[in-house]
Parts: C-alpha cells; sequence; structure tokens
C-alpha cells in the first residue's frame, strides 16, 4: 500500500516485511515480558493475586491448560490421520501442523506451573510421583505428545522423505493423542465431588472439541502464513479442511447435547443446579453465546460448499470455533466449581484475612492472571513463528532475515 | 531499621515458617505443661493396640457457639480467613433459623471438619503424595512434599481444605500454636489434632466444647464410649451416597429443637 509496489503480485504483501516482521517481534517481546512480570508479581505475592478463592480454586490457568492440550490435535489429524488413512491431501500442511501442535502441547505444559502454589516444588511430581493420580498420567502422557511431536518434525525437515518412519510414528501417535485428551478430561471425570464432571462423556467430549479446535487453529496460522509469506498452499485445502471441521463441529454439539440433555432429564438435585447456571444462571450468556456464535454460525460455514470456499470467511468462522471450545472449557470447569456438595451457611472459608465465608462466590480472574496468559500466548506465538519462519516457508524468499 | 534489622534477624535463625520444608505438624512440649486436672480432661478413654481414631459429633447437644473453630485456630496457628473447623447452620443464614413445613422455626448446626475417610478422594487424586493417611487411620498432609496444585481440593466433596493463598496473617497479639505454620502455597486440614493424640490427649476442638457434643475414641477399642454410643445410636456419614467412608460420624438430634 505504501510505496510505489513494481507489480501486483498474487497477494498485496507490504514492500517493508523486515519492518513488519521486527514490528511481530517487539509485540510478542512485550507479551512475554508482561508474562513474566504477572508471573514474578504473582510468585513473590502467591495466588493470592489472583481471583481464586478456597471455594473456587481452579480458574483461568485451568481454563487455558485445557484448552491448549486441545489445540494441539490439529497436528495428529492432519499428518497422522492422513497418513492412515492413506492420503496425502494436506501433505502442504504437515510441517506447519506438527509445529503448531508441538507449541500448543508445550505452552500446556507450561501453563500448569503458574497455577501451583509452589513451583519450585514441582519436582516432587518425579521424586514422589503418586500412581494414582491423573496428574501423573497426565503429566507422562504430555510427555510423551511433546516427543511424538519433535520427531515428527525430525522427519518431516529431513532432506530425503522417510514415508515408513512417518507411518510409523503415525501408529504411535495416534492413541497417545487419543489418551492426551483423555486423561485431561479425566483429572475432572473422575471426581466425585463434582457431580458434573463426574460422566463417562468426558473423554470423547474432550477429544471431539480438540478436533475442533486444532483443527481450527491450523487453519487460521496457515492462512495469516500465507498471507505475510511467499508460502503458498492452495485455496482448496483450507476447504477442505473446512469440511472435516463440519464434521468435528456436528459431533462435537452432539455429545455436549447428549449429556447436558440426559443430565436435564433425569432432574435430579446433583445434576440441576450446574445445568441451571448454564441454562439461565450467571453462566447463561457465555452459554448460549457458545451454541450460538461459536457452534452454529460457524457451522453453517462449513457445511455450505460455496460459503467454505471463501477462504476468509472461512478463516473468521474457524476463529469463532476456537473462541467458542474456549467458552466451552469455562463451561466445563466453572459449573464444577460452583457446586459445593455441602453448601449450608456462612459456607466456605475463602481465605484471605477479612474475606469472610462464601457459598456462590463468583470468580473474577484479575490482572496477572490475565498477564500470565497473555505471556504464555506470547511464547507460543513466538515458537510458531520461529519454527514456522525456518521449516515451513520457502527459503531465499527475502523473508528469512533480520531480527530486533 | 529496627525492623529490617529484625526481619533479617528472623531469616539467619531460620524461624522464618515460610522458608525451607517442614513437617506439617510437628509437636511443641506444651502439652507437658498443662495443670494435671486439664491433662486429665482431655485424655483419651481407651485404646487398642493399633488405633484407628474417630470422632462422633453429637448434633442434638451442639449449641453453635464456635468454640470449637475458635480453639481449633488458636491450636494448629490458622492464619486469618481460614478455617479447620467451622458451624454451618441449617438455615438462610449464619444466625437465620430454618422454617418447617409448619412455619416453625428450627436451628440445627453440622460441625464441620476434614472427616478423615477411609477412602479419601483427596489422597487419590494428590500427584506427590503429599496427602495420606498414617497407621491410625489419620489423614494428613505432608507440607513438604505439597506442590500446591489444589487438585485435593477439588477431589473433596466435604469443602474442608484451605490454601495458603498469601503470607499468614495473624490476629493480633495471639501466640502461635502448637503446630509448626504452614509455608505459603500449599493446602491444609484438620489434622485431628495428631500431635495431642500421640500424647494421649484428645483434639482440642473435643476439649474444648462447652456441650461436650464431640465424642473422639479409638473405633478398633470395644469399649471405647464412641464405639458404644455408635452401637447405641448409629450414626450418619455425610454425604454418604459418595462412598468416602468417613470416621467423623454425626448422631441425628432425636428431638426437634423449636423456638
Amino acid at each position: 500500500m505504501t510505496s510505489a509496489a513494481p507489480h501486483a503480485g498474487p497477494r498485496p504483501i507490504a514492500l517493508d516485511r523486515r519492518g513488519r516482521l521486527s514490528t511481530w517481534y517487539a509485540l510478542l517481546a512485550a507479551g512475554l515480558l508482561w508474562g513474566l512480570f504477572s508471573f514474578g508479581y504473582q510468585w513473590a505475592n502467591g495466588l493470592a493475586v489472583t481471583g481464586l478463592t478456597n471455594a473456587v480454586t481452579w480458574g483461568l490457568y485451568i481454563v487455558v491448560f485445557m484448552f491448549l492440550v486441545g489445540i494441539s490435535a490439529g497436528g495428529l489429524i492432519v499428518v497422522a490421520g492422513a497418513e492412515l488413512l492413506g492420503s496425502d491431501r494436506f501433505e502442504p500442511f504437515s510441517r506447519l501442523a506438527v509445529i503448531v501442535s508441538g507449541t500448543a502441547i508445550a505452552a500446556a505444559a507450561i501453563s500448569i506451573i503458574p497455577d501451583l502454589g509452589r513451583p519450585q516444588m514441582a519436582w516432587q511430581m518425579l521424586a514422589s510421583p503418586q500412581p494414582m493420580s491423573p496428574l501423573i498420567w497426565d503429566m507422562l502422557v504430555i510427555t510423551a505428545y511433546l516427543t511424538i511431536a519433535a520427531i515428527d518434525l525430525w522427519i518431516l525437515t529431513r532432506a530425503r522423505p522417510m514415508p515408513k518412519a512417518l507411518w510409523v510414528m503415525a501408529v504411535i501417535s495416534l492413541p497417545v493423542a487419543v489418551l492426551v485428551h483423555s486423561i485431561t478430561a479425566w483429572i475432572f471425570g473422575f471426581l466425585v465431588a463434582r457431580p458434573f464432571w463426574n460422566t463417562a462423556i468426558l473423554a470423547p467430549l474432550f477429544i471431539s472439541s480438540a478436533l475442533v479446535s486444532g483443527t481450527a487453529l491450523i487453519l487460521v496460522v496457515a492462512w495469516i502464513v500465507r498471507r505475510v509469506s511467499t508460502w503458498d498452499p492452495p485455496d482448496h485445502l483450507f476447504a477442505d479442511l473446512g469440511k472435516l471441521l463440519a464434521w468435528f463441529v456436528a459431533v462435537d454439539f452432539f455429545l455436549l447435547s447428549a449429556e447436558l440433555i440426559t443430565a436435564y432429564t433425569a432432574q435430579t438435585d446433583h445434576h440441576l443446579a450446574p445445568l441451571e447456571m448454564l441454562f439461565g444462571g450467571r453462566l447463561a450468556p457465555l452459554f448460549w453465546a457458545q451454541l450460538g456464535i461459536g457452534v452454529l454460525l460457524p457451522f453453517v460455514v462449513y457445511a455450505t460448499p460455496h460459503l467454505r470456499r471463501r477462504t476468509p470467511l472461512l478463516v473468521g468462522a474457524a476463529v469463532l470455533s476456537m473462541l467458542g471450545v474456549f467458552a466451552k472449557r469455562v463451561n466445563i470447569l466453572m459449573p464444577g466449581m460452583y457446586d459445593p456438595q455441602v453448601s449450608l451457611a456462612p459456607g466456605i472459608p475463602l481465605g484471605r484475612p477479612g474475606q469472610g465465608f462464601g457459598i456462590d462466590e463468583l470468580y473474577v480472574p484479575t490482572w496477572v492472571e490475565y498477564g500470565v496468559v497473555i505471556g504464555i500466548t506470547a511464547f507460543a506465538a513466538t515458537l510458531i513463528t520461529i519454527g514456522v519462519r525456518r521449516w515451513v516457508i520457502p527459503a531465499g524468499s527475502g523473508e528469512a532475515t533480520s531480527d530486533s | 531499621m529496627r525492623e529490617e534489622a529484625d526481619v533479617l534477624g528472623t531469616l539467619l535463625a531460620g524461624d522464618d515458617p515460610n522458608e525451607g520444608a517442614q513437617a506439617a505438624v510437628e509437636r511443641r512440649p506444651v502439652i507437658e505443661a498443662l495443670p494435671p486436672a486439664s491433662r486429665q480432661w482431655g485424655e483419651i478413654d481407651v485404646r487398642s493396640d493399633a488405633p484407628r481414631w474417630g470422632m462422633l459429633v453429637d448434633t442434638e447437644r451442639c449449641i453453635g457457639c464456635w468454640s470449637c473453630a475458635i480453639v481449633c485456630k488458636a491450636e494448629n496457628d490458622v492464619p486469618l480467613g481460614m478455617w479447620w473447623n467451622r458451624i454451618l447452620t441449617d438455615g438462610d443464614g449464619l444466625d437465620t433459623p430454618s422454617r418447617d413445613e409448619h412455619g416453625r422455626l428450627a436451628m440445627e448446626w453440622l460441625p464441620l471438619a476434614c472427616q478423615h475417610c477411609d477412602d479419601a478422594p483427596c489422597e487419590k487424586v494428590c500427584p506427590t503424595a503429599a496427602t495420606y493417611t498414617n497407621e491410625e487411620g489419620i489423614v494428613l498432609v505432608d507440607a513438604d512434599k505439597c506442590i500446591g496444585c489444589r487438585y485435593c481440593m477439588a477431589a473433596c466433596p466435604y469443602g474442608v481444605r484451605v490454601f495458603n493463598w498469601g503470607e499468614a496473617e495473624k490476629a493480633p497479639g495471639v501466640e502461635e500454636g502448637m503446630v509448626q505454620a504452614r509455608p505459603v502455597g500449599t493446602v491444609e486440614k484438620c489434622s485431628l489434632c495428631v500431635h495431642r493424640i500421640e500424647d494421649g490427649q484428645q483434639p482440642s476442638c473435643v476439649v474444648s466444647c462447652p456441650a461436650q457434643a464431640r465424642i473422639f475414641g479409638d473405633l478398633n477399642a470395644p469399649d471405647s464410649r464412641i464405639n458404644r454410643l455408635l452401637e447405641d445410636r448409629g450414626g450418619d456419614r455425610l454425604l454418604e451416597s459418595k462412598g468416602t467412608e468417613p470416621k467423623v460420624r454425626y448422631l441425628p438430634p432425636r428431638r426437634r429443637r423449636s423456638l
């Protein structure tokens, strides 16, 4: 737009790419610093600086953890899924998908650290593991998943294609991926104290949500990279991912409906309280927005062939899908947290001097929690940027130099 | 200036309760200083060779005075804003009675602390085995191992665990308790006054109850008062359907307490 472009390329790319890149890196650095500052502030003052209480003990950090584990599913769909189904349709996306997924799972592992009261004692999980705890299983399976992503990336970036190795990795990664989402679901699903979470459908539901948000993320990142670089995957690949998303969104919505309808028709006390919170209570605005804007609207785009072929529209729908899945994570965590099983007055001692007791205290994240999440997001974006520039964008495109 | 010097002195002496690792419960030789009459009043009645400790709360006797809750805070050095033990009111508020179908007012209380479950959900989910059951059936937290993930708090159906969100604050003029304070970022809860049991003494909430609504004893000793009462009057388990098998049991009121 700015100075004289000698010839119009296939897509308008600003000439001062170097400037845009350093602006982007500056933005990422600012986000990282802000996250580090927030975490440092929390480290110095304890989790007292969060909005959490003894009544709502898990909040934004855990929502982000669930979400990040979920969006790491994309790489598997594009690489392993295509590999095992004998289709190399998404092959142009495979490096990008593995980078994005590996980053997401690494960010998920990191996002659990600020939730710990004593991060400096986290080594106790290795020194004194308690094998019955789903947290231990999750630690193992996330490590495995991260390793698989690293090996996949190594294989994909060799000069000589290694189809056999890729196939073996696909066979290994499929069960690990199923486990990573299931175990993350079981962290919640095994708790008898939280009837809203204590349902067998939670693991399938986590898998379906992971498929939606993981595929949506690949679509969005691929589109951004295509806009700002010479990497040029064909349009029909985006539409193909959109078609896939139509199925994933439908299955995700079906599983959620099956659970909510079953629980609602049972009309038992311990099911009703959290459901009423979703249908007409404090979570209702988010819940109905999740279904309307996060499920229905994108589904129309994915399912209508001429709409999903309009790539910018499709990408917009994918962004809505990701927001919808994020809202769904909130709407899974909070009803469980807001539902004490012993709810007589005056309630649970909230935990800080002068805070008193509470039964259904509203949880509102503080700037510290938002700051840490911004930092984690910037961390993930940095890894993706570096990975994409190194392994996705074709070399010698004038994009490959300059930092700071 | 002086304050700074004091802080430095404390750090050098290693007295900072948040510094380094400490056992959740470390006995101090205070019980020995009690007058003989107090010691005798607090003694555990009978104990078997392999005791399994339990508590019975007689809700007919409870008058909702919160003595046990306050004494617990002092005994265990529980900071402001946190309670290991509290009294719930069956009504619309802390001091608002409930009303039955005939419109009669009634007041009932539910003293609530850790239920010391035989099948403790908190213990099963703890990733570092910081929460454990000792050989006498008491569910305890080893603050050395606690990483502060608060999974146990999500898993406990009774909501009796509290977390050290920030630096502990104490009421002005209140002395330290009988046990070591817990570090910031760890979970804590009722220990059934394990430091007193070692000394043959009942938990402080039992000793301090003016209505004698709490009965503590060895569930493995057939002649203990708690076992005799459990045989005579039964004893409800809170949220029995959760299958947690609590060792704290409740005697329901035999007659209605109306106003």
